[in-house]
């Protein structure tokens, strides 16, 4: 009731204002205040507030009004240079590699050539004691092992930040991908083997000082994995039964820098490695693209397999 | 206004699914219980979305396996909710294989939504919940909800309006592992007699 009067009200004052303008009277002379309205200038219709002009601003103008300070937008992609991005000069196991039992000929050739580490890993090496003094081959692989263990632990339990202490930038997100909705129990039975640092290379980035140094571990042990699912049924695996596994890890340090740590870069796995063991699960694998005219074989149709490479990971 | 409604809300949940790391079996995040404000409005959160995030601990081997559950739904879908009730209803209870093909040969608008939703969530729980055969599924829940209508004026005549809603409407659906559950049907017969027998069953207290 009170709007339309003031509308009206306005419309009257408003009226005389100009009226007022054009008699050359300056000051301003209210008329009283009429004791009737007319019938015609009532509102008689509603339009919902969502159906009115909208705001036909743009957000950025809106937001300015409203006061909101809007962050400038950075078109950046973060790099990271605590850690390299890849495995460089990938050590090649030898094939057959803890097959063979020491006693035999060949095992005893295997072992003298391991013996043997190539120049350039003792270059590496040198480089690495000069950056760090305290630095002893042998004492390095059981450390390796220890953080080995750690950061596999840290994973069972997902710690974040005790496992970003352990591994690299590179390797956490292959270790944790897919684990999110996953549980997994890892342990760590015993080691068969004591761990031995085979390979090393100090690559240098961008820079020429800049130095990391990349060791390469050879592991082998006797661990149990399983791995349950977002329902806690069981995908691979088992808890009761370990399994003995030979591993080649690549532990990375960032030389240059005071606060830098050996952490877990990645593992290489070889191309004589045996196959994994299957998921508990039957999966469909996509048929061949035929054409309507051809007719499917299943009987002398192979499923493709991956090809045996090297590949690090 | 209705799309930047959604995109706001989907930003909204993404940093919430980035917050809640629920590790414990179905227990969600403290912070969001103790508060006694609502920091979300019922407009924005998409609750059952979130129970695809809840992960429970490891069965023992004795226990029998946990059916596999996958909640899928479609929001502000251009339908209305009555309409939906209906189709939503009949697949309730339906393996899925026979839903899809009921969805197929029904001749509603909702229907043909409906069967791509059906789709999506199978292929969602093959790929990301880890369900072995993607025909041992049926639907457990199927509902709709009302979604944000948009207000326009509808014109009669002698300069009358009238205030038009353009309905919107949700739709959630539960699949389940395993094969659907038999319903008990029950004969008519046999509930009359339950009936008589209920009336029976009748004691007079207080009495001589």
């Amino acid at each position: 009731m009170a709007m339309p009067m003031r509308r009206t009200l306005l419309v009257l004052h408003q009226a005389t204002l100009r009226s007022l303008k054009n008699a050359e009277t300056s000051l301003d002379v209210r008329y009283p205040v009429p004791l009737f309205l007319p019938v015609r200038t009532k509102k008689r219709y509603f339009i919902p507030p969502a159906v009115r002009m909208k705001d036909r601003r743009s957000l950025e103008d809106k937001a300015k009004t409203a006061a909101l300070a809007y962050r400038q937008q950075y078109f950046e992609r973060p790099i990271n240079i605590s850690c390299t991005a890849g495995i460089f000069d990938a050590y090649v196991p030898p094939e057959g590699d803890a097959r063979l039992s020491t006693l035999s000929k060949e095992g005893l050739k295997q072992r003298t050539e391991q013996m043997r580490q190539s120049a350039t890993s003792q270059l590496a090496i040198r480089k690495i004691k000069e950056h760090d003094p305290h630095f002893v081959t042998k004492e390095f692989a059981a450390k390796a092992q220890e953080i080995f263990i750690e950061a596999h632990n840290a994973l069972a339990q997902f710690n974040k930040e005790k496992l970003h202490s352990l591994v690299t930038e590179r390797c956490y997100p292959e270790m944790t991908r897919g684990n999110r909705y996953k549980t997994i129990r890892w342990t760590f039975v015993e080691s068969l083997e004591p761990p031995k640092v085979v390979h090393a290379r100090c690559p240098d980035m961008v820079t020429k000082g800049n130095l990391y140094g990349q060791l390469t571990v050879r592991m082998h042990s006797k661990q149990t994995l399983a791995i349950y699912d977002r329902f806690g049924r069981l995908l691979l695996g088992s808890e009761e039964q370990p399994k003995d596994v030979l591993e080649y890890l690549v532990i990375e340090r960032h030389l240059v820098n005071p606060y830098g740590r050996w952490r877990l870069h990645g593992k290489i796995v070889p191309s004589w490695a045996p196959a994994k063991d299957p998921i508990v699960k039957t999966v469909m694998i996509p048929g061949p693209d035929l054409k309507p005219s051809d007719e499917f074989d299943a009987l002398n149709y192979k499923v493709p397999t991956p090809e045996a490479v090297q590949w690090h990971k | 206004m209705a799309a930047a409604a959604t995109g706001r809300g989907i930003g909204f949940i993404r940093n919430l699914s980035g917050l809640f790391h629920s590790r414990l079996s179905g227990v969600v995040g403290g912070p969001q219980q103790l508060s006694c404000l609502h920091t979300s409005t019922p407009l924005e959160t998409k609750n059952w979305e979130r129970n695809n995030l809840i992960v429970y601990p490891p069965q023992l081997a004795d226990e029998p396996r946990r059916p596999a559950e996958i909640y899928h739904s479609r929001r502000q879908i251009k339908y209305s909710k009555d309409k939906m009730w209906y189709l939503a209803k009949m697949i309730q209870g339906m393996s899925i294989d026979g839903a899809i093909a009921q969805l197929e040969f029904n001749d509603k608008k909702g229907a043909k939504i409906m069967r791509e939703v059906l789709l999506e969530a199978q292929e969602k729980a093959v790929k990301n919940h880890n369900v072995e055969y993607k025909s041992n599924l049926y639907v457990a829940e199927s509902y709709t909800g009302k979604g944000r209508y948009l207000k326009r004026l509808r014109i009669h005549g002698r300069g009358m309006f009238g205030i038009m809603d353009r309905v919107y409407c949700h739709y959630f659906v539960k699949l389940v592992e395993g094969s659907p559950p038999k319903t008990e049907e029950k004969m008519s017969f046999d509930q009359a007699k339950d009936y008589v027998q209920t009336l029976k069953n009748r004691t007079i207290i207080h009495s001589l």
